[in-house]
């Protein structure tokens, strides 16, 4: 039994070039130093993954993990992430899925698996009953993520597998591709369905009958029922189950911050072709839930006449519809929703797929590139056919998809001419749906955070969308105007921290960015209570350790980016956010003094001017053994 | 207590499963669908989520089933018991129950049903959507028409617009 409760207390270590499996048992420092989920991963990543190992090589790991909440009915425990080093970034990488895949591993009884090496021909890993298993999958290479899913699905005749898989273009190594579970989930971001692609491991398979264990249940039984009327009684909660994450569209753009023209402005003309009410009177066609998630922010859409009818699709998200629709200026909604079904089928992340393509349109307006070097392709503004048609040059890496596929960084290095103004990321991420100038510390955040221009680490949301009741209980009535003030670089570097080291406890419990991130309703508070509940731990009880704990988290991450080279100068944003002001909209006129927040944030977080961390900041996060190596490198 | 049923609404079922998790949690002191005296059952590429639990059937199959009397009924009373003395784990009644109200458990090794968790149903209470509602028996068929005609007062609006 494993000192605490809530954990399955075991680890599965699987090589795919030896194809052999192991059991590792948790290690005990590693729950209690980061708990869990995406904490324990940094960890173990900077433990195993030095700088000189190749994202797509044998050796970078694959890091599936749950955490102690996982699998228990408080609010949105169905959550896992996976951590490589990013194909994409070479940093850094993870990437968080909803569905029913982690609380399966936990009911299979591991908490995370860990996956090393590369197989020569196609496998997927089999976990039924508890039992690991490596399997052949030449069968399945060359299948999309659905059709891979019901095929396994089919071969283990058993329809409650949960599987996370690759489409075609993990297979083809899309620097940008997802991993899929279920209809609804996926994990976008940082490339980990590439990893997959490159250890030639086209799916996870899962099916557990076990159980997770709980110290004191009564009282998590009390808490997540605290949870589910709280979720009840959130009028953003409630709309958010009605409209799912497009809601915020006309959110954006009613603050001039829906991204339009590849973050050009951040007003969308015919925004309302595409906001949330229009989708769900339109397309709706069902809501979904994640295991245990009282929310339900889930959609399936389908479009029922014209061009593209009888498209059924999970989504998209917000970050889909920005991506899609208005950063590519396009509001035929029916072509959104068959990019968004064709991403997930071949399986993409819809932000870095519509950032590309933003980044091309741009490109031939300034007439930068030609069809000549295109092989006669061209994308231009608003043009849904072209774009329809570039998802699939781009998972299978035809034509110009070939370039496309590795992301708007590389794109721009090799083209060149100047064109890199035009490439929308931090680090070699594509930039989410977010604009700085309108919404500073979203610029701040995609500047630090540590997978690049991430919009789920540590972007705050209460200083923005009207939350002054709770941005005052965060930061003091004496702060709450200028913290609230979304064109003030003011205490946006302390905003971010905060928030960074909270939303890192989240991620290592694991819980949902929605009712943590967006709508505010639970906090670090809730993180204590449940996480006494769940391990029996009472030092997790303490918010103060809590924030210790995240801090820390935040820190191993960064070291490991310090490894990669990783300084002050790859904490950037693109010029458009800090030398071109905001066209029009509620900002107009705005950009970012990024120099000034970054120089608090770093101070904030005893890191140097140069960002590195310091070391009496290391000691005292109990990280020596950081320091030695990082001290070589300050 | 005895006169509420549990009433289903699959409309509203979002999948998302804490009927499982509360139901193994009052039955078990643990978390484990497969422990679960209520499945959800789902069609996730077609979006549709069914809550499969004991009806407590009048003239109830999984009684006629039983060889050994362990599945009874006090006269009088909705719920329909399982007495763990007379049962011989044979499976009868689950082949017998038409809507897959009977479970098993992998652990003790033997068929599982739906109590009523002894009056206050885990599974009704946790369900964030309504879709498992514990209701007077009396009035489940009126509450269920209700719902029926919310749906169909829904479509008719979306296809006259309104008017």
């Amino acid at each position: 039994m494993f000192s605490y409760m809530g954990y399955a207390g075991k680890m599965l270590r699987v090589d795919l070039t030896t194809k052999k499996i192991w059991i590792q048992p948790l290690r005990k420092d590693l729950a209690r130093n980061y708990i869990g989920g995406t904490g324990m991963a940094s960890r173990i990543l900077w433990e195993e993954v030095k700088a000189d190992i190749d994202p797509l090589g044998p050796e970078n790991r694959l890091i599936v993990v749950t955490g102690p909440v996982t699998g228990t009915i408080w609010h949105t425990a169905g959550r896992a992430a996976l951590v490589a080093k990013s194909p994409l970034t070479g940093i850094w990488g993870e990437s968080h899925f909803g569905g029913f895949f982690g609380p399966e591993l936990k009911f299979s009884g591991y908490d995370a698996i860990i996956i090393q090496g590369r197989s020569e021909r196609p496998v997927y890993l089999c976990i039924y009953d508890g039992k690991p298993e490596i399997k052949k999958a030449d069968h399945l290479w060359g299948k999309n993520t659905y059709e891979t899913a019901d095929m396994i699905r089919e071969e283990l005749d058993d329809r409650e597998v949960k599987i996370a898989a690759i489409g075609q273009a993990g297979e083809n190594l899309v620097k940008f591709a997802n991993v899929m579970t279920g209809f609804h989930n996926f994990a976008g971001r940082t490339g980990m369905g590439a990893v997959m692609g490159s250890k030639k491991l086209k799916a996870i398979a899962v099916r557990g009958f076990g159980s997770v264990k709980v110290a004191d249940m009564d009282k998590l039984l009390d808490l997540a029922y605290d949870a589910r009327e709280r979720i009840l009684k959130c009028d953003q909660a409630m709309e958010l189950r009605n409209y799912g994450t497009p809601m915020l569209v006309g959110a954006k753009q009613a603050i001039g911050e829906l991204p339009t023209k590849n973050h050009y402005t951040g007003i969308f003309g015919e925004y309302e072709e595409i906001d949330g009410p229009t989708i769900r009177r339109r397309y709706w066609a069902g809501t979904k839930a994640c295991f245990s998630c009282f929310l339900a922010c889930k959609k399936n859409n389908v479009v029922r006449a014209g061009e593209f009818e009888g498209t059924f699709t999970a989504g998209p998200e917000y970050e889909g519809v920005y991506a899609f629709g208005s950063n590519l200026m396009i509001s035929n909604m029916p072509a959104i929703l068959r990019m968004n079904y064709l991403s997930n089928a071949y399986g993409m992340d819809v932000i870095s797929l519509g950032v590309v393509m933003g980044f091309l349109a741009e490109l031939f307006e300034n007439k930068i590139i030609d069809e000549k070097e295109t092989g006669g392709f061209k994308l231009e503004w608003g043009d849904y056919r072209t774009a329809v048609e570039a998802v699939e040059m781009v998972a299978f890496r035809r034509g110009i998809g070939d370039l496309m596929a590795e992301g708007v960084r590389e794109m721009a290095k090799r083209i060149g001419r100047g064109s890199e103004k035009y490439a929308m990321h931090v680090k070699g991420l594509e930039i989410s749906g977010q604009d700085g100038r309108t919404h500073r510390s979203a610029g701040l955040t995609h500047a630090t955070a540590a997978r690049g221009a991430d919009h789920m680490r540590s972007l705050v949301t209460v200083d923005q969308l009207g939350y002054r009741d709770v941005a005052a209980k965060r930061f003091g009535e004496d702060k709450v105007e200028r913290v609230c003030n979304g064109y003030s670089e003011d205490f946006k570097a302390l905003a971010v921290k905060m928030h960074e080291d909270a939303y890192a406890i989240r991620d290592s419990l694991i819980v949902c960015w929605y009712s943590v991130g967006w709508p505010p309703v639970f906090w670090m508070d809730d993180f204590a209570k449940i996480l006494v509940a769940v391990t029996g731990e009472e030092e997790f009880g303490d918010v103060r350790e809590l924030f210790k704990i995240g801090e820390r988290i935040n820190n191993v991450k960064r070291a490991f980016n310090v490894r990669h080279g990783i300084t002050r100068k790859d904490d950037v944003l693109p010029d458009r956010f800090t030398k071109e002001p905001m066209p029009d909209g509620p900002g107009r006129g705005q950009v970012v003094n990024l120099d000034r927040m970054l120089d608090e944030y770093y101070e904030l977080r005893g890191w140097d001017r140069n960002g590195i961390p310091g070391k009496d900041k290391l000691l005292e996060l109990d990280l020596a053994d950081v320091e030695e190596e990082i001290s070589r490198i300050r | 207590m005895m006169e509420k049923v549990l009433v289903v609404n699959v409309e509203k079922c979002t999948g998302c499963r804490v009927c499982e998790l509360a139901c193994s949690a009052f039955h078990y002191k643990e978390f484990s669908p497969s422990r679960s005296r209520v499945s959800v059952i789902s069609w996730e590429e077609r979006g549709i989520d069914v809550p499969a639990l004991c009806n407590q059937c009048e003239d109830a199959p999984c009684i006629k089933a039983c060889p050994t009397g362990a599945l009874y009924r006090v006269e009088g009373e909705i719920l329909v018991r399982l007495d763990y003395e007379r049962c011989i784990g044979c499976r009868a009644c689950m082949y017998a129950c038409p809507f897959g109200g009977i479970g098993w458990d992998p652990v003790e090794r033997k068929v599982i049903k739906c109590d009523l968790c002894g009056g206050d149903p885990q599974c009704a209470k946790y369900c964030p959507t309504g879709a498992i509602e514990y209701v007077m028996a009396n009035r489940a068929a009126v509450l269920k028409r209700r719902r029926a005609s919310e749906s169909l007062a829904r479509y008719m609006k979306e296809v006259t617009g309104g008017r």
